[in-house]
């Protein structure tokens, strides 16, 4: 197989705006109600006042094995082999939902013509568009960018090949992945800012801590 | 605060995360959940029904060429209850498994459509389908041709049927003509026996689904879809006959003694299964056993339990003493009522055991470690 594409989330950058998940939807012109195939979660814990919160972009992670692909019964879900997207081919499909049941992360979604749709990495526009497509090229080699990817407004997604995306990503998520973190199905950053103030305070700066805890 | 992010890094586990830096939140991210209806569970259980059914009514026809006269005739009502029920359980598990899909067309042309036989929906499509048409084929030489006009009694009501509009003699002489003979026929019990057999194949439907840790048991849940549907497709079989023979003979008691085992062989499946999930980390497994431990669900869980336990016990005490030909009089008058009663229990608690496994399913959250 030529190389993998795969997604890349950076949390220290996400806001939580939903950029993403709505330009997806306008570039596959999708109803508004319709379920999102690139979900965000603002996830919680603690209490108040004490409350923290990560915004979580999720969608299809291409996995390198897929386990869609192999429980669908009429193979209308494909991995493909120039670059690792996995598609579906909505002319195969039967709406058995077995695949939602499969997939790691709940992406497949069902309108109300049953069938199954979800994210393709903008190889077309609309749902099963992706099916048949000619490789997934980079936006200089005049491909297009996925559209999370270009509407992201803290440059927190980013897509491409595997080796470009573990070159942009910090050694500490590639330790990740290559540790087999998600499966190393996709590359996440650690944040950044609870790791900064957990060392100032593991250094007993009193100064420092003051100043993050009062900012 | 300080104290709290301290506290957080020191007692987070790091769930598959090997060596990687200090973990500061870890929250679930839980998914749906919620993607099959109840024709989903209705269809994987009148599957493996049909299969212990038919193999009822092979059975039946083992011991009728026997040609043990009492039994002969007992044995040629059970032959026919038995691949009746297989048929209508067959058609029950087909109708329910299309009302569940989008395109219903390409899985009836599922030869053309369904290619992928790493799936376990197209390997059960072939099963209960060539099984159904066995079942069918099997039904028609023991409800129809000259024997079977002479000694079909309350199961040979679609006789009547047919009788009155007129084709009953016609369907008796094309039969006795394309009738099989005795090699072939044992060929054509033989291949259905193993299709029934198959049938597992709807416990591998939900095994091989790993992020659901309550169905993700490889070996547990295809032997208890087995055990526990084959024992209400033969229980169904005995039951019905004795239902409309008013009578329970000694040559129930195989039945009723191979239904006992099957019901206890399940309840011991699913008592360790329901260990095994309480006792696992996984959250998901968590939430299903807290779903199953509460509520609705719960009364569900005993009442699989009851059926187990009620087939177990009527069918091993009946089934050994029918066998034995030690019938008293007081136990042969209360002996099918007792089994009819515990055996429709557990085919109905068989059902139930579908329809909780799918409630209770939980899939494994995406863990968030940042």
């Amino acid at each position: 197989m030529s190389e993998q594409w795969m997604f890349y989330f950076d949390p220290n950058r996400c806001i939580g705006c939903h950029a993403c998940s709505i330009s997806c939807k306008q570039r596959h012109d999708r109803d508004a109600d319709a379920d999102d195939w690139r979900t965000v979660t603002h996830l919680k814990s603690g209490e108040y006042p004490d409350v923290e919160e990560i915004p979580l972009s999720m969608s299809c992670m291409h996995c390198h094995d897929a386990p869609c692909e192999t429980v669908c019964p009429p193979n209308a879900i494909e991995k493909r082999e120039e670059d690792g997207i996995v598609t579906v081919d909505r002319d195969l499909c039967i709406g058995c939902h077995y695949c939602a049941w499969a997939c790691p992360y709940g992406a497949p979604t069902y309108g109300d013509d049953g069938l199954m749709s979800k994210c393709n990495m903008c190889l077309g526009e609309g749902p099963g568009s992706g099916h048949g497509k000619p490789p997934k090229e980079k936006p200089e080699d005049g491909g297009t960018k996925p559209s999370c990817v270009d509407n992201c407004v803290g440059e927190a997604i980013k897509a491409g090949p595997q080796s470009e995306v573990m070159d942009e990503a910090s050694e500490a998520a590639a330790e990740r992945f290559n540790n087999g973190v998600h499966k190393s199905r996709v590359v996440v950053e650690p944040v950044e800012e609870d790791e900064a103030a957990a060392e100032t305070i593991r250094d007993q700066d009193d100064s420092q801590s003051a100043e993050w805890l009062n900012g | 605060m300080a104290e709290r992010v301290i506290t957080m890094s020191m007692t987070v586990t790091a769930i598959d995360f090997g060596k990687t830096a200090t973990l500061l939140f870890t929250e679930f991210q839980w998914l749906p959940a919620d993607y099959w209806d109840l024709s989903i569970p209705v269809y994987l259980y009148f599957a493996a029904v049909a299969g212990g059914a038919y193999l009822a009514g092979v059975s039946a026809c083992v011991l009728r060429s026997r040609q043990l006269v009492e039994a002969e005739v007992l044995a040629g009502e059970i032959a026919r209850w038995g691949f009746m029920l297989a048929v209508g359980s067959a058609a029950v598990a087909g109708l329910a498994v299309l009302s569940h899909l989008a395109v219903i067309y390409r899985a009836i042309l599922f030869p053309v459509y369904l290619t992928n036989f790493s799936s376990w929906i197209t390997i059960g499509t072939w099963i209960l389908v060539l099984l159904a048409i066995l079942a069918v084929v099997s039904l028609l030489f023991q409800l129809f041709g000259e024997q079977a006009a002479e000694e079909s009694r309350s199961s040979g009501w679609p006789r009547l049927l047919l009788a009155k509009i007129g084709v009953l003699d016609w369907t008796d002489r094309a039969v006795d003509r394309v009738r099989l003979p005795a090699v072939a026929m044992s060929l054509l019990y033989g291949v259905g026996s193993l299709l029934a057999v198959a049938t597992i194949y709807t416990g591998f439907e939900l095994a091989v689904v790993q992020t659901v840790p309550l169905w993700h048991q490889p070996v547990l849940l295809p032997v208890l879809f087995l055990t526990s549907g084959v024992a209400a497709g033969v229980g169904l079989t005995v039951a019905m006959t004795m239902l409309f023979e008013r009578r329970f003979a000694p040559v129930f008691g195989g039945y009723a003694v191979a239904v006992g085992l099957l019901s206890l062989t399940s309840f011991g499946v699913a008592v360790y299964g329901w260990h095994r999930i309480a006792t696992t980390d996984a959250p998901a497994a968590a939430a299903s056993h807290a779903h199953l431990s509460s509520g609705t669900l719960y009364f569900g869980v005993l009442l699989v339990a009851l059926g187990f336990l009620a087939a177990a016990i009527s069918g091993l005490a009946f089934g050994v003493t029918a066998l034995f030909n030690q019938l008293p009089d007081r136990v042969e008058r209360i002996g099918g009522p007792v089994l009819i009663g515990s055996f429709s229990l557990l085919a109905v608690g068989g059902l139930v055991l579908r329809l909780l496994l799918l409630l209770a399913a939980e899939q494994n959250p995406v863990v968030v470690a940042l």
